[in-house]
């Protein structure tokens, strides 16, 4: 009993020395209360297949996530999947997308392929978007910093060729402290090693078609190539740009009746 | 060349070669401007094989004023060159105006400001003639007559002052002063108590305008050498500066002597330039445009650091070799080349701009803050680097859209206040973005469409394989075709553009192409050609 005296008084006299600072009750409020956080901090697909295997109930918010076509004719599917992954962000804000006028082809002429028609039929208002074209790999890793930095996008995403662990790592924690989505698209593979919270790796699929046998949905094979604190997977995924929603695409059998005329056309494809 | 020997410049005029221009050594063997060139090679016959001659270059002439003009302005903003489309060739172009009212001051005073600038002058070997009058008519007329070279008119004595000095003070044709001459008016004095009508009858009416001009009675507008800024401010340094922090450091000090002047006036920079004057007397300009207002003093200094920077960078020289590293700047000036209104706001407080001290655009709402990043990454990568999609009203894939760097106040205005774009729908009525659902359109689209080789089973029927970019796709299900004619009130007259079927194509893996064959089979052409148009994701 005695003990229990001298425990609570000991209590109380240790909440009067330590007088709470406004800082230490805050570190302490965060501590305690990492749930909250959390849903402030992830970008659900709405998907529960996907989030529900995404360690935080989907992609962490101030982080870096590489996207990768899987093969490089699949550059329009991967850079379509993160316009997908943008225009599902909420609220609505100021989007940056920083795109190289540099380098091969594909990649490196994507900012004069981008079409604003193109990101509004994906259900992103091109209004939202400003296109930063650099002509140096410095130059873009500038741009994106900057932008990250400035709080002012809700989004970033960027077009870079070569990235060392290091310079990921830099990218990381820079987006880790604007609490904003840095969305790479990077090379075909083979990839370094980087810092990234994710890699997806996006390749194409047959798309989704309407009971008219009319192209409705673009369908992406999504590989969840590399996911820290979490479990790779692999998804065939379909999106619909006028809801903004992601659903599994359904089973494959589906497309036996549009598609019978041509099966031996398609077999000729395969043999070819 | 001896500058030293007697040396002239020389101009074709009628008559033959005519003297344009001469230095002191000539002027002492008699020679003066106007005659000719055989007159003074006879006149001075000792000097027949020392007399240099040049043709005269005026552009260069010109060059050269303009660049003694531009490093003046370190006294003034306003100055104003002579120049020969303003002047007749007769009064020179010369020298220049400087519009020292309010300036003076700041260097102790009008004799004190003209013996600091006789005395760079003649540090750059420019022997001058300089006069400070209440009007530039008298200011020209006792530089160039005046028995000083270094004059100060007290303001009001400009008729007593100019009464002694010939007719030639007062900037005439050469035919006025010629006429004048024959009648007898020598001074400028003998003018000025003679009644007027009679000269206003019998002259041009440049004589009075001129007396009057001299007189302060009519006002003659000065044509500055560079627009005079809205806000400027200098300042004078006592040793050289060299390196970009220097400067940077000055430049900030500079700007917030502005940011005070912009707050009390409610009004924000568009545009500054920053003026740094070379010890050698060149000036070199950088100039920055803002996306909105701005007395944001971190956010300015930033964008004329990044500016130097990319100046450094592209000349190749930098601060730390080459331009200015020899000589160091000695004077800087800030103007504000355009300011807008901007009214006063209540900052917003937050724990994260009081935390991010360095950052400095943080505070300020949204639309500043995205001016301020818009702003900072032309300032590296230009203005063409940051751009934004607009819809252009047109059905032809390539002419729907265009990207545009201008117009940024309106459209970052679009997401950060949405409530204030509908008093700008007028704007969004013209071309709009299609609904989502509307029409399918590629997300990336070929700049230019790349001819392909298709295999169809009917000429106007859906393509059924394709070659492109050297890979054969063979196509699983097409959807189409989408008919886009060609915008005849754009062609020219009689001529026509082939109409464009566009089918979205998918091949067997899954990637989805938008074709388009030109041309309709048996109307426009027999032998459609096809094209590659755009990639859907």
């Amino acid at each position: 009993m005695a003990d229990l005296a001298e425990l609570s008084t000991g209590v109380q006299n240790r909440a009067e020395t330590r007088a709470p600072t406004r800082s230490a009750v805050l570190a302490d409020l965060r501590r305690l209360l990492p749930a909250v956080d959390d849903i402030h901090s992830t970008l659900p697909f709405g998907l529960p297949a996907l989030d529900s295997h995404l360690p935080r109930g989907g992609l962490a918010r101030g982080a870096l996530h590489e996207v990768v076509p899987a093969t490089e004719g699949t550059l329009p599917a991967a850079f379509g999947f993160v316009i997908a992954v943008l225009a599902n962000l909420r609220p609505s804000g100021p989007l940056i997308f920083i795109l190289p006028a540099y380098g091969r082809r594909d990649q490196g002429h994507l900012c004069r392929y981008v079409s604003g028609h193109g990101l509004s039929s994906l259900g992103l208002d091109p209004a939202r978007v400003t296109l930063v074209e650099t002509a140096h790999r410095k130059d873009s890793l500038w741009a994106v910093a900057e932008a990250l930095h400035s709080g002012v996008p809700l989004a970033v995403a960027a077009a870079i060729d070569r990235l060392d662990l290091r310079t990921s790592q830099k990218l990381h924690l820079a987006a880790n402290d604007s609490g904003r989505p840095l969305f790479l698209i990077r090379p075909a593979p083979p990839l370094e090693a980087s810092a990234a919270a994710t890699r997806w790796r996006v390749g194409v699929a047959e798309a989704a078609r309407d009971r008219f046998g009319l192209i409705a949905h673009p369908r992406w094979h999504l590989q969840l190539e590399r996911c820290r604190n979490g479990r790779p997977g692999e998804w065939k995924v379909e999106y619909d740009h006028v809801t903004h929603r992601f659903s599994l695409a359904a089973a494959l059998a589906d497309h036996a009746l549009p598609r019978s005329p041509n099966a031996r056309a398609r077999k000729q494809a395969g043999g070819s | 060349m001896d500058p030293d020997r007697p040396f002239v410049l020389v101009v074709a005029a009628s008559g033959g070669l005519h003297i344009a221009a001469l230095n002191a050594a000539a002027q002492d063997h008699g020679l003066a401007v106007g005659e000719t060139l055989a007159d003074a090679r006879a006149k001075a016959e000792g000097l027949q094989g020392d007399l240099q001659v040049r043709p005269l270059d005026a552009a260069a002439d010109d060059a050269a004023l303009r660049r003694v003009a531009l490093w003046a302005t370190r006294y003034t903003p306003t100055a104003s060159p002579w120049s020969r489309d303003l002047w007749d060739e007769e009064n020179g172009a010369d020298g220049f105006f400087l519009d020292i009212e309010g300036a003076a001051h700041l260097f102790g005073g009008e004799d004190k400001l003209l013996a600091d600038l006789a005395a760079r002058l003649k540090d750059f070997g420019l022997p001058a003639r300089l006069a400070v009058a209440a009007t530039p008519g008298a200011a020209w007329a006792l530089s160039h007559f005046h028995a000083s070279p270094l004059f100060v008119l007290p303001s009001g004595d400009e008729a007593s002052a100019l009464a002694d000095l010939p007719v030639d003070a007062l900037r005439l044709q050469p035919d006025i002063r010629g006429s004048l001459r024959r009648l007898g008016f020598k001074t400028v004095g003998a003018l000025l108590d003679k009644p007027r009508a009679p000269f206003a009858a019998r002259f041009a009416a440049q004589l009075l305008r001129r007396v009057d001009q001299a007189l302060g009675l009519c006002d003659e507008p000065l044509v500055p050498i560079v627009a005079p800024p809205v806000y400027h401010s200098l300042h004078y340094l006592l040793e050289p500066i060299m390196t970009q922090e220097a400067v940077i450091a000055r430049t900030d000090r500079l700007m917030q002597t502005l940011a005070n002047v912009l707050a009390r006036d409610d009004a924000g920079a568009r545009a500054l330039r920053l003026c740094l004057y070379r010890v050698d007397g060149a000036v070199e300009t950088v100039d920055i445009g803002l996306t909105l207002p701005t007395r944001n003093v971190a956010h300015v200094v930033r964008l004329f650091d990044l500016k130097l920077a990319a100046l450094a960078a592209t000349h190749d020289t930098g601060f730390g070799s080459g331009f200015g590293a020899e000589f160091g700047y000695e004077a800087i000036g800030l103007a504000i080349t355009c300011a807008e209104p901007m009214p006063a706001r209540q900052i917003e407080i937050s724990s994260a701009d009081l935390s991010d001290d360095a950052l400095g655009p943080t505070n300020g709402d949204a639309a500043e803050r995205y001016a301020a990043l818009i702003d900072t990454l032309r300032g590296r990568l230009g203005t063409q680097g940051v751009r934004r999609f607009e819809p252009v009203e047109s059905y032809i894939p390539e002419r729907a859209e265009i990207l545009t760097a201008d117009g940024d106040e309106k459209a970052s205005s679009e997401d950060l206040r949405a409530e204030d774009l509908h008093a700008e729908d007028l704007h969004a009525e013209e071309a709009a973005w299609p609904l989502a659902d509307e029409r399918s359109r590629p997300l990336l689209l070929l700049p230019q469409a790349e001819p392909t080789e298709v295999t169809a089973l009917v000429p106007d029927g859906p393509p059924r394989r394709f070659s492109w970019r050297g890979v054969t796709y063979y196509i699983a299900g097409s959807q189409g075709p989408e008919r886009i004619g060609a915008e005849w009130w754009r062609t020219p007259y009689g001529q026509t553009r082939p109409t464009r079927d566009y089918y979205l194509v998918e091949d067997f893996s899954g990637h989805r192409f938008w074709l388009y064959r030109e041309g309709l089979y048996g109307r426009e052409t027999t032998n459609a050609r096809w094209y590659v148009h755009g990639l859907f994701a």
